[in-house]
């Protein structure tokens, strides 16, 4: 018996619309519908994951691999802690089931991407998440909300007409989208150029909403504009989802390197180089809170994309790895940074410090997070890069692994520099009136926390996972 | 237990003992010293003839813990021993009246006759190398301690700096050597065939020799010694720099030169050369000194060049009177050392030009002080004369005929200098502050007393030491000879050395005459022209190595500091200008307008397209 995923596509997508039609004038009723439907998701999904039964079976009982699952997992954790935050940051709005509702749904598109068999499929969700994310852009219906809406949809569009031009070469000369039936035909061992260069326009699609350099450009606004919990739930999943989760499928698919396919391979290392270097760079100076951790989400992006150029299997197992890890940390660092704003009315960073004293738990956690991002072991986010940094290293990419070291150390840097403006150093004026979160919007920072802190100090079971599951569809 | 650990763990032990005796208590520790020392003296003369062996495994690949006896080491751990005991007794009377500390004084002794018998019995090259390195760190400890007074401090550092830098050759040396070989254990290097001089051998047997003629205190690493003799005291000069340190390096140089490695005539000249330089330019400094144990200090260093010569002929005769004249050497030095200990302590000065006339109140001193000096001054019968006469013989056995002239002239210097200074200090015109002088107490003068017999037993024909300690090292050695080594013969060297006795007399009477005072009874050659410059040059200290590189320390200093500041600016200030300035420069794109960012996009696309399918195949 195999168990099919198709209901943690449809729940949310139930609960989306019977949000709309009870909780009109009960704004309180769409806060429970909607975190009681994420949370037993999590739930669902958790059990999945952990029952030593499932894992006993290599999860052969059920209809996707790891990846997914693991996908799914990340995707509910993210969108829970989201909504539950939300839930004490929305006060003062008056139509949070509209909220709720979009949050829903994308969590319903996105758990379609990452359920989908074929491109056509993922195709159609990616276009269902663009919509559901450009609501939630919007959702703040200030000037700034409203250009970074728009900024998201015109600066992406051209991706969604690649993806189409690249599919419909694909259906042409191969007649299937099929994700099995191109793994055959690429088992087959020869690639003609039409396939190819479908293959390369449909890259060019998701590289395109990953947002990595330099397609970057929409990532910086969208992120500062965006009403900040959506900001961190389009840092966290969104973006992951409906750009990388795509890459790194291709390149599983694919294998670049096993190809001899060199030049793609090449390309894609070296704009995962550029982005790592470039984010990394251009973080050191902002003065924006949420803008500097747009370019930190650049950069780490970089790292994913990089170990998707090399696509051997130790380098995707990393990437994966580092975009789950990466789903909790910027999580972390954006809902902190809604606190922030909450709590001071600004992101500007000039004017915040010495605020581990009025917030100690959201200054710690940001510490947690950030040394998770710069790569301080024993947290998550070391294992994640050393896992992508040993295999460039070992596939003939030592420059690369170089430089993804080196930009580890400017990571720290202005993560370094941010600490000390915002939580350490002299206290402001704006500081002093600073008061810490509620327990209920602290809590999903600290769930997020412990699941960087753990899964940094369970490593090992977590490669097994990893190795177990996903690996044996690579190969 | 086997009796050969004795030497080296009886004396360890008691060094820790010592230290946890009071300092109040009397005699104690004076006494413990004593009869530890005597004790590894009669341990020593107990191993005489055998072949003792003792092996342990201790630090793997090759490094075994294997001591071992032989008709060499034997007698070379013997005199060393013999030395130790000596001074154990010479310093119950000396150290009662100094201030610095007996314990320490005492814990230093026993340590380093415990290491120095480490480093002869070893017969693995790296438990030498352990052992040698170990006497490096007491030697400092021995000169810091010696005295409460800053100099001693900078001396010690000296010492050791220069010690160290040798001893970084020994390390060198002993690393080639072990692997030219294929094993570490000398025994083994020899009965598998010496090591022959081609390639890298020529370095390892320099560098070994660096270590050994360093620790015979010969040029251009002597410099430590005089400052040494000025700084420390005459229990630590007539121990380390006129004793164990002669007897641990001529031991390792006939080792290395004989045991392990074949030399061939470019070696024997450079060694002959070194020993002669030392022996000459040293016994210069030593004509000009006036200070008792400055005079003496030069004269270990111009000793140490008499061995090195006998040994660098490497005829069977001056290997013999190379190591004879070590024996000699230690027994004669140490015995000069502690006249000048005696009047030291009795006088409170070393300056010769205050002192006068002490034969009246210290007769056996002054009794000691001219055997011994007749004997370094090779005047037969004493023993220096046959130890010199077999180095003669062999420097003349080998042809080059300039070093036996070296050494002669070497000889009459010697013998000049001791003329002075026997002159200032225990005949001439007494001062009046020295009236009241008393003779030496009698743990003082047993000592010296032995040194000087034994000055007078080693002499009439050498028939006792050739016997028991040089034909048993020849034999072992495996070098054959037929000219006899003993015994007194009216031919051409005695003659020579009886015109060259009477050359220095005459230059010391001619240099009293002149200044009429015997502490400036060499001034005559110290203002020779000519040597003047030199001398000057010398009594600037221009020609110590340690100083004139400690001269250039505060320039390196600055070097290093900019090299810090570069790297500096490399690795702290570089980094953060250039990630500043190209976050600038990409803030300056990120205005936020539509156009230009769709244009990036665009032009990103262009860029793919091109690097993508530019390679497709």
């Amino acid at each position: 018996m195999t168990i099919s995923l198709l209901a943690y596509l449809l729940i949310p997508l139930f609960s989306a619309v019977l949000i709309q039609f009870v909780s009109r004038n009960k704004e309180n009723l769409a806060d429970i519908i909607g975190n009681i439907t994420l949370f037993a998701g999590l739930l669902n999904i958790s059990y999945l994951i952990f029952n030593p039964v499932n894992f006993k079976l290599s999860f052969s009982n059920i209809a996707q691999d790891g990846f997914t699952l693991l996908m799914i997992f990340m995707i509910y954790l993210v969108a829970f802690s989201v909504s539950l935050f939300s839930t004490g940051f929305l006060t003062k709005e008056k139509n949070r089931h509209h909220f709720h509702s979009l949050i829903l749904v994308s969590v319903s598109a996105m758990c379609g991407i990452v359920t989908a068999g074929d491109f056509f499929t993922l195709y159609i969700f990616v276009e269902a998440l663009a919509v559901a994310s450009f609501a939630l852009i919007a959702f703040d219906d200030n000037e700034k909300g409203i250009e970074a809406a728009i900024k998201y949809f015109l600066l992406t569009f051209p991706a969604s007409i690649f993806i189409l031009l690249g599919m419909a070469i694909l259906l042409f000369t191969t007649s299937t989208f099929n994700f099995a039936g191109l793994q055959n035909i690429v088992a087959g061992g020869y690639l003609s150029s039409p396939i190819m260069s479908g293959v390369i326009l449909i890259l060019l699609g998701f590289l395109i909403k990953s947002g990595v350099f330099p397609f970057h450009t929409w990532v910086l606004d969208a992120y500062q504009g965006a009403y900040s919990p959506v900001s961190a739930f389009l840092a966290g999943t969104i973006t992951k989802i409906a750009g990388v989760y795509a890459v790194i499928k291709i390149a599983m698919i694919f294998k670049f390197f096993d190809l001899k396919l060199y030049k793609i391979s090449e390309t894609l290392m070296f704009i995962g180089a550029a982005s790592i270097l470039f984010g990394a760079i251009a973080a050191m100076r902002q003065k924006d809170f949420k803008r500097m951790l747009a370019y930190s989400s650049i950069s780490q992006i970089g790292y994913i994309i990089i170990a998707c150029g090399l696509a051997t299997p130790l380098a995707i197992l990393g990437a994966i790895f580092h975009m789950f890890n990466h789903a909790a940390f910027k999580t972390v660092l954006f809902l902190n940074g809604a606190s922030l704003e909450k709590s001071l009315n600004t992101t500007n960073m000039e004017k915040m410090g010495g605020l581990e004293h009025s917030m100690p738990w959201t200054s710690w956690s940001s510490v947690i997070a950030l040394m998770s991002t710069a790569g301080i072991p024993p947290l998550s986010g070391f294992w994640s890069k050393l896992l992508i940094i040993v295999a460039l290293w070992e596939g003939g990419a030592k420059g690369y692994s170089v430089t993804a070291i080196g930009a580890g150390i400017i990571t720290l840097a202005y993560f370094m520099v941010m600490q000390r403006k915002v939580f350490f150093g002299k206290i402001t004026d704006a500081a002093k009136k600073a008061e810490e979160m509620p327990a209920l919007m602290l809590a999903p920072v600290m769930i997020l926390c412990a699941v960087i802190i753990m899964s940094g100090i369970l490593f090992p079971y977590c490669y097994n996972y990893l190795i177990e599951t996903i690996t044996r569809t690579i190969l | 237990m086997n009796i050969i650990l004795i030497p080296i763990f009886l004396p360890l032990i008691m060094a820790f003992l010592i230290l946890f005796i009071s300092e109040k208590t009397k005699y104690i520790k004076e006494l413990t010293a004593i009869v530890t020392t005597l004790i590894a003296l009669m341990a020593s003369i107990a191993m005489f003839g055998g072949a003792l062996e003792f092996s342990l495994p201790w630090a793997g690949y090759g490094a075994d813990f294997k001591l071992k006896t032989d008709n060499l080491n034997i007698v070379i751990l013997t005199a060393s021993s013999f030395f130790s005991f000596l001074i154990a007794v010479y310093s119950f009377g000396f150290m009662r009246k100094k201030t610095a500390s007996t314990k320490w004084f005492n814990f230093n002794l026993l340590i380093t006759q415990a290491f120095s018998a480490g480093a002869i019995l070893s017969d693995n090259l790296l438990l030498l190398l352990f052992f040698w390195e170990g006497l490096l760190i007491f030697l400092y400890a021995f000169i810091a301690l010696s005295n409460e007074n800053r100099n001693s401090k900078a001396t010690a550092m000296k010492a050791f700096i220069i010690n160290a830098a040798t001893d970084l050759c020994l390390v060198l040396g002993i690393a080639i050597t072990g692997y030219l070989a294929g094993t570490l254990n000398m025994s083994e290097i020899n009965a598998s065939g010496k090591l022959t001089m081609h390639g890298w051998a020529i370095g390892g047997y320099l560098l070994l020799m660096i270590a050994a003629i360093s620790k015979t205190g010969a040029m251009p690493f002597h410099t430590w010694i005089p400052d040494a003799g000025k700084n420390s005291n005459v229990n630590f000069m007539a121990y380390i720099p006129a004793a164990m340190d002669k007897i641990l390096g001529v031991y390792f140089l006939i080792r290395i030169s004989v045991y392990l490695y074949q030399l061939n005539g470019g070696m024997q000249i450079m060694l002959m050369t070194i020993g002669a330089a030392t022996l000459l330019f040293a016994v210069m400094m030593a004509l000009v000194q006036t200070d008792y144990k400055k005079l003496l200090s030069y004269h270990a260093v111009s000793q140490a060049g008499y061995m090195i010569l006998g040994i660098g002929t490497l005829h069977p005769i001056g290997i013999a009177g190379g190591l004879f004249h070590m024996l000699n050497n230690a027994i004669y030095k140490s015995c000069l050392f502690l006249t000048a200990g005696s009047v030291e302590r009795q006088t409170k000065t070393t300056d010769i030009r205050k002192l006068g006339g002490l034969i009246k109140n210290m007769p056996l001193t002054g009794l000691f002080f001219i055997i011994a000096a007749l004997s370094i001054s090779g005047v037969a019968p004493f023993s220096g004369f046959f130890s010199k006469e077999l180095i003669y013989k062999g420097t003349l056995l080998t042809g080059h005929k300039v070093f036996f002239f070296i050494a002669v002239i070497g000889s009459i210097l010697t013998l000049a200098s001791f003329l002075k200074l026997g002159h200032a200090v225990f005949f001439g015109k007494r001062p009046e502050t020295l009236k009241e002088t008393q003779e030496a107490p009698f743990s003082m003068l047993a000592p010296m007393l032995a040194l000087a017999g034994l000055c007078a037993a080693f002499g009439f024909g050498a028939k006792l030491p050739v016997k028991f300690f040089l034909e048993p090292s020849l034999t072992f050695l495996s070098l054959e000879h037929t000219l006899p080594l003993s015994g007194f013969h009216f031919d051409k060297l005695f003659f020579i050395s009886v015109i060259a006795a009477l050359i220095a007399l005459i230059s010391h009477i001619l240099g009293y005459k002149t200044f009429s005072k015997p502490s400036k009874a060499s001034d005559h050659i110290h203002h020779a022209p000519g040597l003047k410059q030199i001398y000057s040059m010398a009594e600037h200290k221009f020609f110590d190595i340690y100083e004139q590189a400690m001269s250039f320390t505060p320039l390196l200093g600055k070097c290093l500091m900019a090299a810090d500041n570069f790297f500096d600016f490399l690795t702290d200030r570089l980094p953060s200008l250039v990630i500043n300035s190209l976050s600038k420069i990409s803030q300056k794109f990120h205005t936020g307008s539509y156009p230009l960012y769709m244009a990036l996009t665009i032009i990103g696309f262009a860029l793919y397209m091109v690097f993508v399918l530019g390679g497709t195949k």
